[in-house]
C-alpha cells in the first residue's frame, strides 16, 4: 500500500535528469538534423546529404571505414586473450585492472598520441633502435598503418574492459560442468565461454568502431594531413570551410553508422552487462 | 609453464604498448632543448619554468575545475535519475537508458557539434559555462551506468524492512540504500572526473576566446611544437595519480596481512584509511577551488578593461602581452588560430566578439568587401608614423586608403633546405617535384600557400582564377602528393631543425629561427618568385573595445615593442626605427629577414578572389589531399 505513491516519487528524482537529456541531447541533436537539412537559406534541402556522395568525400569516409574496421579487428584480437589472462587473475584486483587501462587517460590523449610521433618517425626512436641493429629503417610515421596504430593505442581499453567486465563475469562451475562432462579446452571456449561473451565483444567492437570512425584528430597528427578521413572532412565544414549545412549533413549520414551500431547493442547486451566500466 | 611463460610475456608487450609513449613523454620532460625531436641533455628547468608559466597554469586550473565541477554535478544529477529510472515500468527504462547511451556511443565529433550548434542558436556565449554543460551533459552516462549495476544488487527486502520498522523514505535511502551504491557511486565519479580531463573533442568545439583546457591547449601548440613544460606537467600529474592508486590499493591486500597488520599498526591502519579516503580527496578539492579563484581573480582583472586579441600562433612575444597590461590597465584575452580560413569563419559568425585581429593581406581584403570590418580611428594610433610608407603602400593593394589595416609583420614563402641533404643547386620551385627527395619535402598544409607553389612554378599568377591553369596546378600538386612526407603548417620548423626533411615551404620568419638552431639549413626565394605577404591588424566591425584595440595596435608599433617581439618570433617587422634597435647584428642584416623589396620583383601578394573563387581553389584543394 505504501510503495506504490512512494515509486512515484522516486521516479521523480529522474526529472532533473530528463531534463538534461532534453536540452542537451536531443535537442541538439535535432540542431543537426535541422542544419543538414537544410541550406544556407533555411529552405529545405537534401543536397547537403547528396554531398556525402562526392568522389572525395566518398573516398574519405571509405578510408575511414577501412582504418576503423581494421583497428576494430585489431583489437580484438589483442584484447581477447588479454581480458581472458585478466579475468583469471584474482578477482580482488579488478579495480586495479580496470585502473590501469584509465591511468593513461591522466596524460593527456593529445600528448600520448603526439608521443608516438616521436616513436615512429623518421630519426625517432624506433628507427633509432632498428639501426642499432643494423637493421634496415622503415618508414613509419604518415602511413594509414601509423593511423591505425593511434586507433588501436587509444580505443584499446575500450575492448579490453568490456569483455573483461562479462568474462569474470561468468559462473566458474559452467566451465567446470562443462570439463566434467567431458568437453576439451578448445570446445569448453567456442561452446561456453566464446558465446556467453558475446555482449562483452559487441559492446567493445562499438566502443571501438564508432570513435575510429569519425576521429580527426589521430589522422591529423599520425598521418601528416596526408591521409583525410570523414572525420576531418566534417570538422573543416565546421571550423574552416564555414559551411555549418554541409557539416551536418554529412554528420547525419555519418550517424546511420552510429545508429547501426548502437542497434547492435540493444540487440546483443540487453542487460547492459557489457558496459566497459 | 610455457602457457604462463607465454602469458606473462603478451601481457608485458601490451603494458609495453600503453606505456611506451607515456614513458616518451616523461623522458622529453627532461629533454634540454625545445623541439620534440633531439635529445640534448638532461635537465629540470621545465619544471621549474612549469609553475612560471601563467598560460599553462590557467589552462590546468580551468581542466581541473571543469572536470571536479562537471563530475560532480554529474553524479548528483546521474545518481538520483538512476534512482528514479529504477523505479520505472521497463519500457520506460529502456527508454531512459537508450537516451543515456547516446552520448556514449555517439562521435565525440557530433556531440559536439551539435551541442555547438545549440549554444550558437541560443546565443550562450561560448566559454567556460559551455563547456562546463557539456561536459555535465557527457558525464551523466557514467555516472549511471556505474550506479545502476550497483542499485540493482541491492535487495529491496532490507530498504522495506527499515520502512517496516519507522524510518522515514529519505531516512532509510540514507542509512541503507546509499552505503550500498556508493562504491558505484564513487566510481561513476572518478571516471566522469577522469573522462572531463581527457576530452579534447568536445571542449574543442564549445569552448570560447580566451578559455583554454589542457587539450585545447596542447592542440593550438601541436603545430608548432608543444612547449617542454606541457610535458613536464603531465609527467606530474601522471606520477601524482600513480602514486594516489599505489597507495590506496595498497590498503586493502589480503585479509591475513591486513589482519597481522592490524595487531601491529591497529591505529595506523585506521589512520591510513581516513587519510586517504577523506584527508587527500579534501586536500586535493581545496587545493583546486582556492587556486582556481587566485587564477580566476587575477585572470579576469578587476577594472574589466578588456581586449579580445585572435592572433596566429606563437606570433607574439608573450612579455609584450604583460607590459601592455601593466601600462594600460587593460587586461588582454588572447586566443590563437593556425591559418587565415580557420580565423575567417569564426570572426564572420560573429559567436564572439573579437576586438583585434590579424588577418593577411587577401584575408583583409575578403573582410572588408564582406563588410566585417570597422574603419580604423588613426588618431588614436599615433605610432603608424613609425611603420614605413613601402609596406603602407603595399596595404593599399588590398586595403584602399589605408583606411581598416595597420601592418604588423611581413615576409615571404620559400624553399627551406639542408644542405647535407640536397647536392643540387636550389632556386626552384621544381626541387619539390623530385623523385629523389620522396618522403622529404614538406608541403604548407592550406590552400593558397600550396597552390601558389604550384601556381607560380608554372609561370602563372599567384592570384589566378583562370580554371585551366588552376586544373594544371592541381594536377600538379596530385602529381607531388606521394613525394611529399607531410603536409604541415608550422610544424616545417620542428622538423627541419630534427633533419627529419631535406626540404620544405617556409615563411622567411620560421627560416631564421631554424637557422640559428640548425646551421645546415638554407632559405631560398625560388627564381619564378613567390609570395611577399603581409600580416596586419584589423578591428571587426563587431568588437565590443574598440579603442582598447587601438591602444593595443599603437603598442605594438611603437619601435621598442617591434624590436622586442622581433627578437623573440623572428618574423620581419615594416618598422625601421625598430630594426635599427636590434642588437644581433647577423639578424639586423639579414637578407632572409629584410630582404630588398625592390628585387623581389616576381614576388606577389596575394589578392581576394571573390567567394566563388575561394570555394573553387578548396573544392580542388580537396581533390589534392584526398587523391
Amino acid at each position: 500500500m505504501r510503495r506504490q505513491p512512494e515509486l512515484k516519487t522516486r521516479k521523480l528524482l529522474a526529472g532533473p535528469y530528463l531534463f538534461w537529456a532534453v536540452s542537451f541531447i536531443i535537442i541538439p541533436l535535432l540542431m543537426i538534423v535541422y542544419y543538414g537539412l537544410t541550406d544556407t537559406d533555411g529552405a529545405f534541402t537534401l543536397m547537403n546529404l547528396a554531398k556525402m556522395a562526392e568522389p572525395e568525400n566518398l573516398k574519405a569516409l571509405g578510408l575511414a571505414l577501412l582504418l576503423s574496421l581494421v583497428s576494430t579487428l585489431f583489437c580484438l584480437i589483442l584484447a581477447y586473450p588479454l581480458a581472458m589472462i585478466l579475468s583469471e587473475k584474482n578477482v580482488n584486483q579488478t579495480s586495479f585492472i580496470v585502473l590501469i587501462f584509465i591511468l593513461p587517460m591522466w596524460m593527456n590523449f593529445l600528448l600520448r598520441t603526439l608521443a608516438w610521433q616521436t616513436l615512429l618517425e623518421k630519426n625517432g626512436v624506433i628507427n633509432s633502435i632498428l639501426e642499432f641493429f643494423h637493421l634496415p629503417e622503415q618508414s613509419l610515421i604518415n602511413t594509414p598503418a601509423a593511423i591505425v596504430l593511434g586507433m588501436v593505442y587509444n580505443f584499446l581499453p575500450f575492448m579490453v574492459l568490456p569483455i573483461y567486465n562479462v568474462l569474470s563475469k561468468i559462473d566458474k562451475d559452467v566451465i567446470y560442468a562443462a570439463r566434467d562432462l567431458g568437453a576439451n579446452g578448445l570446445q569448453t571456449f567456442t561452446k561456453i565461454i566464446l558465446p556467453l561473451s558475446v555482449p562483452g565483444i559487441i559492446s567493445g567492437i562499438t566502443m571501438v568502431f564508432v570513435p575510429s570512425l569519425t576521429t580527426f584528430v589521430i589522422s591529423d597528427l599520425l598521418g601528416g594531413s596526408k591521409i583525410l578521413l570523414i572525420g576531418n572532412v566534417i570538422e573543416q565544414e565546421f571550423k574552416q570551410g564555414s559551411n555549418w549545412n554541409v557539416g551536418s549533413g554529412l554528420s547525419l549520414v555519418l550517424m546511420i553508422f552510429i545508429i547501426a551500431s548502437m542497434a547492435l547493442i540493444v540487440k546483443y547486451d540487453k542487460e547492459g552487462e557489457g558496459t566497459a566500466f | 609453464m610455457i602457457k604462463t611463460a607465454a602469458k606473462k610475456v603478451y601481457l608485458a608487450l601490451i603494458f609495453l604498448i600503453l606505456y611506451a609513449p607515456i614513458l616518451t613523454l616523461m623522458v622529453l620532460s627532461f629533454n634540454n632543448t625545445k623541439t620534440r625531436s633531439r635529445w640534448n641533455g638532461f635537465t629540470g628547468k621545465w619544471y621549474v619554468q612549469l609553475f612560471h608559466n601563467e598560460d599553462i597554469m590557467n589552462a590546468l586550473y580551468t581542466t581541473l575545475i571543469i572536470a571536479l565541477l562537471s563530475a560532480l554535478i554529474a553524479t548528483l544529477i546521474g545518481t538520483a535519475a538512476a534512482l528514479g529510472i529504477q523505479a520505472m515500468k521497463p519500457r520506460i527504462r529502456t527508454l531512459f537508458m537508450g537516451i543515456t547511451n547516446i552520448p556514449m556511443l555517439n562521435a565525440d565529433i557530433v556531440t559536439g557539434i551539435s551541442l555547438m550548434l545549440l549554444f550558437i542558436a541560443f546565443r550562450f556565449t561560448l566559454g567556460f559555462s559551455t563547456i562546463l554543460l557539456a561536459h555535465i551533459t557527457f558525464n551523466i552516462p557514467y555516472v549511471i551506468l556505474s550506479v545502476m549495476p550497483k542499485l540493482r544488487q541491492t535487495s529491496k527486502s532490507t530498504y522495506e524492512a527499515a520502512l517496516d520498522l519507522g524510518a522515514s523514505p529519505v531516512y532509510a535511502f540514507f542509512k541503507v540504500v546509499l552505503p550500498d551504491i556508493m562504491p558505484g557511486i564513487f566510481s561513476g565519479f572518478l571516471l566522469a572526473f577522469t573522462m572531463s580531463l581527457d576530452d579534447f573533442v568536445i571542449t574543442h568545439f564549445t569552448k570560447g576566446p580566451g578559455v583554454d583546457t589542457l587539450s585545447t591547449k596542447i592542440y593550438s601548440e601541436v603545430r608548432k611544437g608543444i612547449k617542454p613544460e606541457m610535458y613536464a606537467l603531465s609527467t606530474i600529474m601522471f606520477i601524482t595519480v600513480l602514486l594516489l592508486l599505489m597507495l590506496i590499493n595498497m590498503s586493502p591486500q589480503n585479509a591475513e596481512i591486513r589482519r597481522t597488520k592490524r595487531i601491529h599498526f591497529g591505529n595506523l591502519q585506521k589512520f591510513s584509511r581516513v587519510f586517504f579516503h577523506r584527508v587527500i580527496p579534501a586536500a586535493i578539492i581545496a587545493v583546486i577551488i582556492t587556486g582556481g579563484f587566485v587564477y580566476s581573480s587575477s585572470g579576469t582583472g578587476s577594472s574589466g578593461r578588456q581586449v579580445i586579441v585572435y592572433n596566429w600562433g606563437d606570433y607574439l612575444n608573450p612579455d609584450i602581452i604583460d607590459l601592455f597590461e601593466e601600462e594600460t590597465g587593460i587586461h588582454v584575452v588572447y586566443e590563437e588560430y593556425e591559418t587565415n580560413e580557420i580565423m575567417y569563419p569564426k570572426v564572420q559568425s560573429g559567436a564572439i566578439a573579437y576586438d583585434a585581429v590579424c588577418p593577411s593581406d587577401y584575408m583583409v581584403q575578403r573582410m572588408i568587401e564582406n563588410d566585417l570590418l570597422a574603419e580604423i580611428n588613426f588618431d588614436n594610433i599615433p605610432n603608424i608614423k613609425y611603420i614605413d610608407d613601402i609596406y603602407m603602400d603595399l596595404s593599399t593593394e588590398f586595403d584602399e586608403g589605408n583606411k581598416y589595416s595597420v601592418p604588423y609583420l611581413w615576409g615571404t614563402v620559400g624553399i627551406l633546405y639542408n644542405k647535407t641533404m640536397v647536392d643540387e643547386p636550389v632556386d626552384s620551385w621544381g626541387i619539390l617535384w623530385n623523385e629523389k627527395y620522396k618522403d622529404s619535402i614538406l608541403m604548407q598544409d592550406s590552400v593558397r600557400d600550396a597552390f601558389g607553389v604550384a601556381l607560380k612554378y608554372l609561370g602563372y599568377s599567384l592570384n589566378s582564377t583562370d580554371l585551366d591553369e588552376l586544373e594544371a596546378a592541381k594536377k600538379l600538386l596530385i602529381e607531388q602528393k606521394p613525394l611529399v612526407q607531410a603536409y604541415v603548417v608550422d610544424q616545417v620548423r620542428d622538423k627541419m631543425i630534427g633533419n627529419e626533411a631535406a626540404l620544405g615551404v617556409i615563411y622567411s620568419g620560421e627560416a631564421l629561427y631554424c637557422q640559428e638552431e640548425n646551421p645546415d639549413l638554407e632559405y631560398v626565394i625560388p627564381k619564378e618568385g613567390s609570395n611577399l605577404w603581409i600580416d596586419s591588424w584589423v578591428i571587426p566591425k563587431n568588437a565590443r573595445n574598440k579603442e582598447n584595440a587601438e591602444a593595443f595596435i599603437n603598442f605594438l608599433c611603437r619601435p621598442d615593442i617591434a624590436k622586442m617581439n622581433f627578437e623573440y618570433i623572428t618574423y620581419s617587422i615594416p618598422n625601421s626605427a625598430g630594426r635599427a634597435l636590434i642588437e644581433n647584428d647577423w639578424m639586423r642584416n639579414s637578407t632572409i629577414a629584410f630582404p630588398d623589396i625592390s628585387q623581389l620583383e616576381n614576388c606577389e601578394t596575394f589578392r581576394f578572389l571573390g567567394d566563388e573563387n575561394e570555394v573553387i581553389y578548396n573544392e580542388l584543394w580537396r581533390e589534392v589531399k584526398s587523391s
